[in-house]
């Protein structure tokens, strides 16, 4: 009998051979790596070959749920995809929300693992009646929006769908899977996806989960309900993440023009709102108004702002898509870059590392590095050709750019690849880390990459509690407990969002934990647990061949100090990264070289 | 003087002598020895800052309003005269030799001239390379000169007379912006010009609710969340949503 909140299995489907069989999961696992993004680090370990190419067919592409999915908790009908990322070699985990979750899991499982390379375009069907393939002849090129809908019209009530754009089906290396227009969206996994001929999958509710103590979850969730209307979720509620625009331009950590500044002339017009007013209310982009306002599915919070584009497009803008798709690449146009924003979904494409790749070819171009005269800094029109070449993957520039700003520079070389905006291949969010300097080492050390959702080590920085231009061993401390954090959170899964209303999260979050499973879980087994998972990841990545030069930031970024508009100076240099890096190599009991021994490899449970 | 410089800011002191809770940071030198005057505090400060800094510079502790656009523009001297050793303001009518700029590696020469009794900063200057900064030289930075015109920063409080004046004096005007919901709150975005000696005095002033989910970014700079961080004239307060980020 399985803990509550569980099924005790994951579905493990060959789509090489349309096969599927159940693979139990022991309880001690379960404990050990919750879900999520946790649950999916064991589980990638264990299936995965090692040295697999990550668009092969031995490289398995894992949907992982969580205990809470399902439960009335908010904000925890969330799931993880996590795979080897064909952008970075090592493991990446996106997290998304939606009514895919609590269909995905109660088709009676804790993950849906897939491994293999159907012979067509094909779609996984997943429900009581158990696994199958049928074509997806007439979805390709679609996009996951069309192809959700064509799907979800097709066959049933009752089906929830995720789906690859057409840029997953052509495999650049930055694609996304989609959801009820959410997106797993960082690391290729809508690349993963297309190389197994997924276009779809789509699962249908056929089980029951309990939890351990009902009525103990239902005065939880309502506790919680209740502070997600708190000042600590304000922000996201009242103005969404696009607020950060003015703030971050404000305090000089907000990149533009591929890392060149800190600061961006065209934010007050991108953030609009507002004239004069500094708040940057974000009611209005240059005119276009802000039609709607969303929630995930059970979430309180609604963090969601739909803004319309034209006389009938509306588009979700939120401070990641606008910041690299506007700033980054020097366009300051609203309709612009939100417009590019709806093309990124579309064609199936994360934001981030889109306009991070484009920022970088922007930069080439100016340094006639590549022959692309067209692709200017600040040109709109640029970036949307730009955007088409690389889902379509139908131009050789197009098709350079499909492969990340890494693999990229690599071929066009000329030195470009010191100011490759990347870390481990993944492209840098909206995040200076020069005036950052907690996040800088947050951004260099993670498994993922340069990933601001696995290490939000910016909350140190913007707190007040330290020097935010001068990296040292409380920004080493703040990094590993904002890692801890977020790799809990992440294995719950509960959203970010919410993590302002907790005063003593892991002690809270145990007793969440324990309502759902009947488990006695404290606080401090979920800091055990919390290291469990970060280990485990980098544990993974070594053997995938992570080196410790891959623990880094673009050379740009250690060389190119930063003037700021108060007089001073913000300087990251190698010396003090490597410093932090160090010190953070300590903290996690790791070598200097940032290795573990085999004791604490032996305590992961991962053999 | 953190805000001005990036490099560590000492704090130099008598043997044992107690002082307030510093910033984070901070370091402490102590004199080694007591009562031999300002050139031994010279001497024990650059000496502390050696191989942290290349230039330094020496303040007393009695300036309240000392500028931070003052600091930057004999900092700013020093650092671009190869030849120089100290930026000496000469600032209404006096020589401020603490309130000057030093080059760190003087620290020997003046840790010698304690030994040798030599105790005053003149005998320093005559075996330095000195380029002295006159009112008008000090106001040819248009910054300093519109936010500090009668050079105020080298006033010192040596009486209880003097430290009521300074007390009574009107708080620096600053610019207030408010971001994000913190605007949404209560005053519109601004900016705001208000009188405010301290962070927290321009939250008030703006009516902004300066609790765990607010702070405030000074200059852009210096993120605080410290009602008692000071403000001088022409700062910018940014309060922003604590929870900043994604």
């Amino acid at each position: 009998m399985p803990a509550g909140g569980y099924f005790g299995r994951a579905l493990v489907v060959d789509v090489t051979s349309g096969t599927s069989r159940s693979q139990p999961l022991p309880d001690g696992v379960l404990r050990g790596y919750i879900g999520g993004s946790g649950l999916g680090t064991w589980l990638l370990y264990q299936m995965g070959t090692p040295g697999a190419d990550p668009l092969g067919p031995a490289a398995p592409l894992a949907f992982v749920f969580s205990p809470l999915v399902g439960t009335p908790l908010t904000t925890s009908a969330k799931f993880a995809v996590v795979a080897k990322s064909p952008l970075t070699g090592m493991l990446t985990d996106a997290l998304a929300s939606s009514q895919f979750a609590i269909a995905g899991k109660l088709t009676g499982h804790d993950a849906i693992v897939i491994d293999g390379r159907a012979p067509e375009l094909s779609v996984l069907l997943v429900d009581g009646d158990g696994t199958r393939l049928i074509t997806a002849a007439h979805l390709t090129g679609l996009t996951a929006a069309d192809t959700d809908r064509r799907l979800r019209s097709e066959l049933g009530r009752g089906w929830r769908v995720a789906a690859i754009g057409p840029a997953g089906e052509r495999g650049v290396r930055y694609a996304t899977i989609s959801h009820d227009g959410r997106h797993a969206g960082r690391g290729g996994l809508g690349a993963v996806m297309g190389a197994k001929n997924l276009k779809a999958i789509a699962v249908r509710a056929a089980a029951k989960v309990a939890t351990a103590d009902p009525a103990a979850v239902l005065a939880a969730a309502r506790d919680l309900r209740e502070r997600s209307f708190g000042p600590a979720t304000a922000k996201y509620r009242e103005l969404g993440t696009l607020a950060n625009l003015l703030a971050f331009n404000a305090i000089s950590a907000l990149p533009s023009r591929n890392f060149q500044s800190a600061t961006f002339d065209g934010t007050a017009e991108l953030a609009g709102g507002a004239a004069g007013n500094a708040g940057g209310a974000a009611e209005d982009i240059d005119g276009m108004r802000r039609v709607a306002r969303s929630s995930c599915a059970s979430c309180t919070i609604g963090c969601e702002h739909i803004y319309r584009v034209g006389k009938g497009r509306k588009v979700r803008a939120e401070y990641e898509n606008v910041f690299a798709l506007g700033p980054m690449c020097g366009v300051s146009e609203p309709g612009a870059v939100l417009a590019a924003s709806a093309r990124c979904d579309d064609l199936g494409i994360d934001t981030i590392s889109a306009g991070g790749t484009i920022a970088w070819a922007m930069e080439c171009a100016q340094r006639g590095l590549i022959d692309a005269p067209w692709l200017r800094f600040g040109d709109a029109d640029a970036l949307l050709r730009a955007l088409d070449e690389i889902g379509a993957r139908s131009t050789p520039l197009g098709s350079l750019l499909a492969e990340g700003s890494r693999r990229a520079s690599a071929t066009v070389g000329g030195g470009s690849g010191a100011f490759a905006p990347h870390v481990k291949g993944l492209e840098m969010p909206g995040y200076e880390p020069r005036t950052l300097h907690a996040m800088a080492l947050g951004l260099a050390v993670n498994a993922r990459g340069a990933d601001h959702n696995r290490s939000g080590a910016y909350e140190a920085d913007l707190s007040g509690d330290l020097v935010r231009l001068d990296g040292g061993e409380a920004h080493v401390t703040a990094a590993v407990e904002t890692e801890d954090r977020a790799a809990v959170m992440d294995s719950l899964i509960l959203c970010k969002f919410l993590r302002g209303v907790f005063t003593d999260p892991f002690t809270e979050w145990a007793a969440l934990l324990s309502g759902v499973t009947g488990w006695d879980v404290t606080g401090r087994e979920l800091r055990d647990t919390a290291r469990r998972i970060v280990m485990a990841k980098r544990v993974y990545n070594i053997r995938e061949g992570w080196q410790p030069a891959d623990d880094w930031l673009p050379d740009r970024l250690l060389n190119e100090p930063l003037s700021l508009p108060s007089g001073r100076v913000a300087a990251l240099t190698a010396d003090r990264l490597r410093a932090m890096i160090g010190s953070y190599y300590a903290m996690r009991g790791l070598d200097p070289q940032g290795r573990p021994d085999r004791t604490a490899v032996d305590d992961l449970g991962l053999a | 003087m953190a805000r001005v410089t990036s490099g560590p800011v000492v704090v130099v002191r008598a043997p044992g002598q107690g002082l307030p809770e510093l910033p984070e940071g901070v370091l402490v030198a102590d004199d080694p020895r007591e009562g031999r005057g300002p050139l031994q505090g010279i001497a024990a400060g650059l000496a502390a800052l050696s191989g942290r800094a290349e230039i330094a510079f020496v303040a007393s502790t009695d300036m309240p309003f000392l500028h931070p656009a003052f600091i930057r523009r004999v900092l700013g001297v020093l650092a671009q005269s190869e030849g120089t050793d100290v930026a000496l303001p000469v600032a209404r009518g006096y020589k401020q030799p603490l309130a000057a700029g030093y080059r760190v590696w003087l620290a020997e020469a003046a840790e010698r001239l304690v030994k040798e009794d030599r105790l005053r900063p003149a005998f320093l200057f005559e075996e330095s390379r000195v380029r002295t900064l006159d009112d008008a030289a000090l106001k040819q930075d248009p910054v300093l000169a519109a936010l500090d015109p009668d050079l105020d920063s080298v006033l010192n409080v040596n009486t209880p007379g003097d430290y009521a004046a300074a007390r009574a004096r009107p708080a620096p005007e600053v610019t207030v912006q408010l971001f994000g919901t913190v605007a949404k709150g209560g005053a519109s975005g601004g900016p705001h010009l208000v009188r405010a000696a301290t962070v927290g005095a321009a939250a008030d002033a703006v009516a902004v609710v300066f609790d765990r989910h607010v702070t405030a970014a000074l200059n852009g700079d210096q993120i605080t969340r410290d009602r008692m961080t000071p403000l001088a004239a022409g700062d910018t307060v940014f309060f922003l949503s604590a929870d900043a980020g994604g």
